[in-house]
């Protein structure tokens, strides 16, 4: 049984992920008052790009995409989505704090590779990012770690569906504000898609990918949506009884940082940085203190 | 999507998704960039054609040129389509790159662009409403539906007569030849 979850979570993290990119960009172009792509798009898009031919740029060009996706599904593991949990009961919210660092590190192995000076500024920017959104992301992780006295996800996730959600209890609803703040520079979307600016800097870390790497790239993104909403569904909209509901709830989330990212401009990479040190990392902080206070 | 086109999908699954995921850079060397914005965005909306202007040519199937091809921009434009992994399109898109247009007699310009390039179709016009590149679009997935889309193949078969010509315009080409030529281009690199 547990064999079965372990093959079928990452698939079903995929379609959905699939799913999610293409329901942005119809969603997108909705808000933009387009007719927008059909919603399979992306899957066309793969379809066409793994048999396209891909150039390569050395050996850890071709290793670091799949060092990248290889993080990325194993963090899938590791996160309970409705009764499914593969592996969840022998990690906990420290692991996938570890793993979700593969991701980036190895799209920035592969990009040095590439030898394009557009790789190089955008993985320091996604760098730069990524020291910007872990400081809040910490401290939120602790927050809830001290709140329900575990590490597991799981017990967090029992612990809100015998309580209450921990968006809407007291101190708890700080770091959820905190964690909805800063996920559009986890998932890197607009206004923080300073790493990835097409217009800037040639889509930085993917400027020499083509063919199955730049599809490779894509399934990563999807992995990568599919985690961070995830995880926020988990800590603090209280899991769910069964998966559907908690596609449900992935989905509300999705579609209202979508809009986010319909309506705003890019930030420079210093001004990102700036209201990622201010505003989360303040609401996370004080989230932490008053978690504390009320505990001890 | 039509039902009729699962069979389709079915038996040249490469050949539908490069009909309906045409990832375009757009080389807008003179004239010709005021009409591809309102394509690409809420007037005209190319996208729901599948057609999503990316920022590199590695990432990029159909290759657009328009306007005027001035010999130094000619070199960035045998770069860029170079860089491309096939298949490939090119679609010249104004009069220009067609025969010369009105810049027939122009020092700085080249006359025809298939001569260095390999081009798969035309959009005459000076300039051609933003339509007619939805027009070429879906004259594009006829060639492609008719295995004619083969602009890519010629340039491989006939890569040494088209690097001559490149050479011609453009005196000796700093980087190396993308496919292997004959024996004098080998005598040169000893």
């Amino acid at each position: 049984m547990r064999i079965v979850e372990i093959i079928v979570s990452p698939l079903l993290a995929l379609v959905v992920g699939i799913f999610f990119l293409g329901l942005a960009r119809k969603i997108m172009a909705r808000i933009h008052w387009r007719y927008g792509p059909p919603l399979v798009q992306p899957l066309i898009d793969m379809i066409r790009l793994f048999y396209q031919k891909g150039v390569s740029h050395g050996r850890m060009f071709d290793l670091g995409i799949i060092l990248s996706l290889a993080g990325s599904i194993v963090v899938v593991l590791f996160l309970p989505f409705g009764q499914m949990c593969p592996l969840s009961s022998s990690g906990g919210l420290l692991v996938i704090l570890y793993m979700m660092l593969l991701a980036p590190l190895g799209l920035a192995l592969s990009g040095g590779q590439g030898g394009n000076p557009n790789i190089s500024i955008g993985i320091s920017r996604k760098l730069i990012l990524s020291l910007g959104y872990e400081a809040p992301l910490l401290l939120v992780l602790l927050a809830v770690m001290t709140r329900y006295k575990t590490i597991s996800i799981v017990e967090v996730v029992n612990a809100q569906q015998s309580t209450s959600w921990s968006i809407i209890s007291f101190p708890l609803f700080l770091s959820g504000l905190s964690y909805f703040l800063i996920l559009p520079a986890i998932l890197g979307i607009r206004p923080f898609d300073v790493s990835s600016a097409p217009q800037e800097i040639s889509s930085g870390p993917m400027a020499e990918y083509g063919g199955k790497y730049l599809a490779l790239a894509k399934i990563e993104h999807a992995f990568v949506l599919f985690i961070s909403i995830a995880l926020f569904v988990n800590l603090f909209l209280g899991g769910a009884a069964n998966i559907v509901s908690f596609f449900m709830k992935m989905l509300a989330v999705f579609v209202l940082g979508l809009c986010v990212n319909a309506v705003f401009p890019r930030f420079r990479t210093e001004q990102a940085v700036k209201y990622l040190w201010k505003w989360p990392t303040l609401l996370a902080f004080v989230g932490l203190i008053i978690t504390i206070a009320i505990r001890s | 999507m039509d039902r009729n086109q699962i069979t389709k999908w079915l038996k040249a699954p490469a050949k539908m998704a490069n009909k309906y995921s045409l990832h375009a850079v757009y080389f807008c060397t003179g004239c010709g960039i005021i009409e591809v914005p309102p394509v690409i965005t809420s007037r005209w909306d190319a996208e729901r054609f599948g057609v999503v202007p990316v920022a590199t040519p590695r990432q990029a199937n159909l290759f657009l040129i328009t306007g005027y091809v001035s010999v130094k921009t000619l070199r960035a434009i045998i770069r860029t389509y170079e860089q491309m992994p096939e298949p490939k399109y090119t679609v010249g898109f104004g009069s220009c790159p067609v025969n010369g247009g009105m810049y027939w007699d122009s020092y700085n310009t080249i006359k025809h662009l298939d001569k260095y390039i390999p081009i798969d179709g035309w959009i005459a016009g000076c300039m051609p409403r933003p339509e007619a590149i939805f027009i070429a679009v879906t004259h594009l997935w006829t060639l492609i539906d008719k295995d004619m889309a083969n602009a890519y193949i010629r340039y491989r078969k006939n890569y040494k007569s088209y690097r001559r010509n490149q050479e011609l315009a453009l005196g000796k080409l700093e980087w190396p030849p993308l496919f292997p030529v004959g024996d004098e281009s080998q005598g040169n690199e000893q």
